[in-house]
């Protein structure tokens, strides 16, 4: 296997609000490969999301920042590197799609501007050849009549047709990264399959490699080639999706798969992980985990576990354990 | 439950009092509309003395001197024991008149709102309707009408705030009527007037009120600057307008008698202010984005 | 178009009900009009005379449908005072008042909407509170006091500007200023909210991840989108500079149709004071609808749906 694309090394972001310092983002650590999709998967404040958006400095500065840590793209660092420079990254090399597709787009402009803007700021070409281009990325999402959207303003759109341009938006200049952070959680269940489906569908045309954020592990079984699974602002386990599924290892895994409705590791009732994510304010001595933990041992209190590679999987766990069928 | 009624009660004054100590705004502006009401209401009485009383032989005093604490004006009248009175009558114009609106406005919002319908329409429709008026041009208007006076200021004052105030409580109203609590109590069977006096009104008496105190500053004001033109309060009766108004005749000669019952204005108003900006980061800080769509 | 039609009758109704009100109002209160115009000695056979020549003694609506008919056929009447054709005072007193409105009603714009954008970007900062803090003024200062004080600094200590009169240059720049004064220091309010509310939208993230400068994002995407709750109140604005137009053409002695009506008013020449109400307020509705059609302008969401 070539060396990764992207590296991204003990990231680590903080947030200080009204004299209240905590970590969001605690010493995160993956690579992703040319044309891979890696899964980043964990419950809705686990640091998802703060993490994509560190990658591309877009955290709400100034509360928001990376203390520690690269991300080594291209030859550069990113958390290094000027903001002018970043500005050149995002949206050509990298670019990234959100969650919420009916907010996501500037109601006051037409797709079609939208598009073209993004598109002239990083490339030197007349408007008419800019708008070619934007078409051409409509249709390659199969947007129905894409020509008359073009001249449409986001609210003629429905949410699914809106994901659709947020996807052509991000890759129609043929970036090296794509970040999709929960690209289909907002939509109807109908749509979400169809969107998914072009989204890698896309993802595979153009040999673009992509991180694919989301708190479904059903998506991520269907697409993902690799998985990394965050809690509580650190990577606790990743494996390739095969060895997860088949033989989790961290007990928050087994619990995120046990909680899966009709999976296979589930019998009767659904089943749920005791607690909640704890605020990132709080942090426990030991394992992250622990609090919400059946199997943690008494140095899991006290001790904070490494990340420990055996080569395949890195596991963050004093005590794994087979996962027992419940 | 009588003894549950008063418990909430003294805690919600507690809450208050303690509100009060830590929000700044609130306690200056209080503190400032603390004196500005005190000098209005008990000035009168201490100080006695006669606002029409004419001197000739003491005229253009400045403040502090023999017999006069803020001077006396251009017939020797007494400008303190006239400030007084001036005062007294802003508020009574202002926070008087603000009141009954604030009254009238929580009903025919509530009602127009929780009933909709015809009813909402032809309420809303009115009320839209003065609202779209300039507070200083009804009172023009009414001037034309009545005649110069307080009256056809205190008319417009009522009328143009009573609008502004049932606007924004219809809206509340609409907004609350979706949320599942009134919903569920309309499921419930409650009865209409039950469902308005225990859920709607406790939630909407707040933001009423912090408009309200804002409606009180555009009316200061108003009265002030009607009176000041000539269209308000008449003599021998003084107001902040007039006395401002009389005063520029003299301005090279004292101008204390311009300048005094001008800061008189400006302290109301800024106190006011402070006590509307108060009162919405207390009871509401949702309030501060709505507060931009609030005019006079 | 939908919007616009149902505005368009909204105003036309609004217009009939308030030339209505107006008419009634000062109608029935004219008071004996006969004293103005007839000598204190005149009898009541000559009174009675001259109601029926004015048609006083016809039923009201009747007088309405009269005078509205009048004032469409150009004829004004004059006044009670001194004999003047109103027509000719709407002309020289209302071309004043719109060189005054319209500076006013600019500079609440043009100086307003680029401080609130200022205090946005630099939110929590020296320039922010600067603003704010100026802003807060601006709302608390009533204006014929403002005007007041511009005269002493600007006339009377620094003698740098009139302090009254019409209509050099250099004789507007005050009342322009104070009239616009409460106008531009709720703008610069709403425009700081408005952009910082659309500063957190999700759209803006979009655009950065796209790539566009700070410059771009804020400077185009927000401040069009910031615009909307602007334009809408607008008509607001309006109608406070109609109003306050009122108080500052006293104060400065512009003679304006502010002037004209209060001076009306006090004076009880009632044609004046009729004429002149019903010209401002039409003047405020059609500026209300003015800012309607600004906002439907404005507003994609409203021009196709």
């Amino acid at each position: 296997m070539a060396g990764p694309i992207l590296s991204v090394r003990d990231l680590t972001t903080v947030i200080r609000t009204e004299g209240i310092r905590f970590e969001v983002v605690r010493g995160v650590s993956f690579d992703l490969y040319p044309n891979e999709i890696l899964g980043l998967v964990g419950e809705s404040g686990c640091g998802k999301t703060m993490t994509a958006l560190s990658l591309i400095g877009l955290i709400p500065a100034p509360a928001a920042q990376v203390t520690e840590g690269a991300v080594l793209f291209g030859g550069q660092d990113l958390v290094a590197v000027s903001e002018r420079q970043m500005r050149e990254v995002r949206g050509d090399d990298i670019s990234m799609i959100f969650q919420d597709p009916l907010t996501s787009l500037d109601p006051m402009f037409t797709i079609g501007h939208l598009l073209t803007e993004v598109i002239r700021r990083h490339r030197t070409i007349s408007r008419s050849e800019a708008r070619a281009l934007a078409l051409q990325a409509l249709k390659e999402v199969e947007l129905p009549d894409p020509e008359t959207r073009m001249n449409q303003y986001p609210h003629q759109l429905s949410g699914g047709m809106r994901q659709r341009v947020m996807i052509a938006m991000a890759l129609m200049l043929d970036p090296d990264i794509l970040i999709a952070d929960e690209p289909t959680t907002a939509l109807d269940v109908t749509v979400q399959a169809q969107i998914l489906d072009r989204l890698v569908g896309q993802q595979r045309r153009r040999d673009v490699s992509m991180l694919l954020i989301t708190h479904d592990l059903g998506v991520v079984a269907a697409v993902a080639d690799r998985v990394a699974v965050m809690y509580s602002g650190e990577i606790v386990e990743q494996a390739t999706v095969e060895q997860l599924f088949s033989d989790p290892q961290h007990p928050y895994t087994q619990g995120l798969l046990r909680a899966l409705p009709q999976s296979r590791h589930q019998r009767g009732a659904l089943h749920t992980i005791p607690g909640r994510v704890p605020p990132p304010q709080f942090t426990p001595p030991g394992c992250l985990f622990s609090p919400r933990c059946s199997q943690a041992l008494l140095r899991c209190w006290e001790e904070h576990p490494e990340l420990v590679s055996d080569g395949r999987r890195d596991l963050r766990c004093f005590n794994p354990q087979p996962l027992t069928l419940a | 439950m009588l003894e549950f009624e008063e418990s909430r009660h003294v805690s919600l004054l507690r809450r208050a009092v303690t509100n009060l100590m830590r929000n700044g705004l609130l306690l200056s502006g209080t503190i400032l509309a603390v004196l500005v009401v005190g000098a209005g209401l008990v000035g009168p009485i201490i100080m006695g003395g006669d606002y029409e009383l004419i001197n000739f032989s003491n005229t253009h005093a400045t403040p502090l001197s023999e017999g006069a604490l803020l001077g006396t004006d251009h017939l020797g009248r007494d400008t303190a024991i006239r400030l007084f009175v001036a005062i007294r009558v802003s508020l009574a114009v202002a926070v008087g008149v603000t009141g009954l609106a604030l009254v009238v406005g929580l009903v025919i919002g509530t009602v127009s709102g929780f009933r909709g319908g015809w009813t909402d329409r032809s309420l809303s429709g009115v009320m839209d309707f003065i609202w779209g008026f300039p507070l200083i041009l009804v009172a023009v208007l009414f001037a034309g009408g009545l005649g110069e006076g307080l009256l056809s200021v205190i008319l417009a004052v009522g009328l143009v705030n009573m609008a502004a105030i049932a606007r924004v409580v219809r809206g509340e109203v609409l907004a609350l009527s979706e949320r599942e609590f009134i919903e569920a109590a309309r499921a419930g069977g409650l009865s209409n007037w039950r469902i308005i006096r225990k859920h709607l009104l406790p939630n909407i008496l707040a933001p009423a009120l912090v408009l309200a105190s804002y409606y009180v500053a555009v009316a200061i004001i108003a009265e002030a600057a009607l009176s000041f033109i000539g269209l308000g309060a008449q003599p021998p009766l003084p107001s902040l307008g007039q006395m401002v108004a009389e005063g520029r005749n003299f301005l090279q000669l004292n101008h204390w008698e311009t300048t005094v019952p001008g800061l008189a204005l400006v302290l109301m108003v800024l106190s006011v202010s402070l006590i509307g900006d108060g009162l919405r980061d207390v009871f509401d800080p949702r309030l501060r984005h709505e507060a931009k769509g609030l005019e006079s | 178009m939908r919007y616009l039609a149902s505005r368009t009758v909204y105003m036309l109704i609004i217009l009939a009900i308030s030339s209505v009100a107006v008419f009634y109002a000062i109608r029935l209160s004219g008071g004996d009009a006969t004293a103005a115009r007839l000598p204190a000695s005149a009898t009541e056979a000559d009174r009675e005379t001259f109601r029926e020549i004015l048609g006083l003694n016809d039923p009201i609506y009747q007088q309405y449908f009269t005078y509205m008919g009048r004032l469409l056929s150009g004829d004004l009447g004059n006044s009670l005072t001194n004999n003047a054709l109103i027509s000719k005072m709407l002309v020289e007193h209302g071309r004043n008042s719109l060189i005054l409105g319209v500076t006013a009603f600019a500079l609440v714009f043009l100086i307003g909407i680029p401080l609130g954008i200022l205090a946005s970007v630099r939110r929590n900062t020296f320039w922010d509170g600067g603003i704010m803090s100026m802003s807060v003024a601006g709302m608390a200062i009533p204006n014929f006091w403002l005007a007041l004080l511009s005269i002493w600094l600007f006339a009377s200590v620094l003698g740098w500007l009139p302090s009254a009169g019409c209509c050099e240059p250099k004789q507007l720049i005050l009342p322009a200023l104070v009239l616009a004064a409460e106008g531009t220091a709720l703008t610069v309010r709403m425009t700081r909210s408005a952009m910082l509310e659309n500063l957190d939208s999700d759209w803006v993230r979009t655009l950065r991840a796209g790539g566009l400068s700070e410059a771009r994002v804020i400077g185009k995407h927000v401040f069009r989108n910031a615009l909307i709750p602007i334009i809408s109140l607008a008509g607001l604005r309006i109608g406070q500079i109609v109003g306050y137009a009122l108080i500052v053409e006293v104060i400065f002695g512009w003679p304006g149709l502010g002037q004209v009506l209060v001076n009306a008013v006090l004076r009880r020449d009632y044609p004046v004071a009729q004429f002149f109400s019903l010209v401002l307020v039409v003047m405020v509705v059609l500026g209300n609808w003015l800012a309607d059609l600004g906002y439907l302008a404005a507003n994609p969401r409203l021009r196709k749906v």
